[in-house]
């Protein structure tokens, strides 16, 4: 009964607090999007022309961060160079054939040919099997830590043993 | 938290003043556990406390005396209580990133042991518009202000169509895309 009473009290109190803020019960929406709000932080910080902390060039390196950033490296270069053949063949006047001929013409090598068609596969692959990592995470599962790295760790292994066997090809 | 609100009330219709008994005081207990559970919100952890709380009634009062504030906070409420806009554009968009993934994966076998023009168009479609996404996304990233925004998308949107245009092209008057990666990869 004591019990009961105190709660009853302590609701009391909390509606009478009600102007310090909202109850988590009575959810009140808020009137703007994320995005309406991270536009807000840009405007008004950069026309206070305010420094932004150091992160990058301060915070220590880790595999997941570089293996993060390679992710969307790859993912920029990959996208680039399609963009750059799919201009090519719009621009060229010759077909595709002629100038595999012509750079095969050129007599580079075998080694060159294995190393460039290995710097071909690497960041296809590379890209493909971090893919399959963020989808896995998508799904909610490897989040922890040890998980984090023993999954980059594969990624990292994959990557290598299938650019090292693409180029064989 | 409607559920938490309904239980609570459920569970005070339940409570009789008068009843004297142990079980009556047991609802009542757990009546007064729900509210202090409810007041003490913690995130997740209320629930868990709830019910070890009927377990261990004892340990509540000294809860009880711990934690005499609560969480005030603006709450961002999902789109369905929203007065006004309701989009559930970004989500699908997410999903829609996410499925494109999974079948520009699935083109991969595919295109190795059945290339072909019905490959190669899916190849150039699924290839363009994955990049074009995942290049938008960039810009989401590293891009502020509302006209650099709009520019830097408006940019976007020519190169991808260029890029989409190339392929296509390549895939008709040239080898096409499967072809292509055959004819590198054999010399």
């Amino acid at each position: 009964m004591a019990l009961l009473l105190r709660t009853v009290a302590r609701q009391g109190l909390c509606s009478s607090r009600l102007q310090f803020g909202v109850l988590y019960r009575h959810a009140v929406p808020m009137g703007t999007t994320a995005k309406e709000e991270m536009n807000k932080f840009w405007t008004k910080n950069t026309r206070l022309n305010r420094p932004v902390s150091p992160h990058v060039s301060i915070y220590k390196w880790s595999v997941p961060m570089m293996m993060s950033i390679s992710h969307r490296g790859t993912g920029v270069a990959l996208s680039s160079g399609i963009s750059a053949f799919a201009l090519a063949a719009l621009v060229l006047p010759e077909s595709y054939p002629y100038y595999l001929d012509l750079i095969h013409s050129m007599s580079f090598g075998p080694q060159f040919l294995a190393f460039s068609k290995f710097a071909l596969a690497f960041p296809v692959a590379y890209h493909t099997f971090n893919g399959i990592r963020h989808l896995i995470w998508d799904l909610g599962k490897g989040f922890r830590i040890p998980e984090v790295y023993r999954s980059g760790y594969i990624v990292i292994a994959l990557t290598v043993v299938t650019s090292i066997g693409l180029a064989a090809m | 938290m409607k559920i938490l609100i309904s239980s609570h009330r459920s569970l005070a219709a339940l409570v009789h003043p008068g009843n004297s008994s142990d079980l009556g005081l047991l609802v009542r207990i757990m009546a007064a556990l729900v509210r202090i559970s409810s007041v003490c919100y913690r995130g997740v952890r209320p629930l868990l406390f709830r019910a070890s709380s009927l377990i261990r009634p004892l340990a509540v009062q000294k809860k009880d005396r711990d934690c005499p504030y609560f969480i005030s906070a603006k709450i961002h409420a999902t789109p369905s209580n929203y007065a006004g806009s309701g989009s559930k554009a970004a989500s699908l968009h997410w999903t829609g990133e996410r499925i494109l993934s999974i079948a520009l994966l699935g083109l991969a076998p595919v295109a190795y042991y059945y290339p072909g023009p019905a490959v190669d168009y899916s190849l150039a479609a699924a290839l363009t518009l994955h990049g074009h996404w995942g290049l938008g996304q960039i810009v989401t990233d590293y891009v502020h202000g509302d006209f650099k925004i709009k520019m830097a998308n408006a940019g976007l949107f020519l190169l991808s169509t260029v890029t989409f245009a190339g392929l296509c092209y390549f895939n008709y008057h040239d080898v096409g895309i499967c072809k292509a990666v055959g004819l590198l990869w054999s010399k």
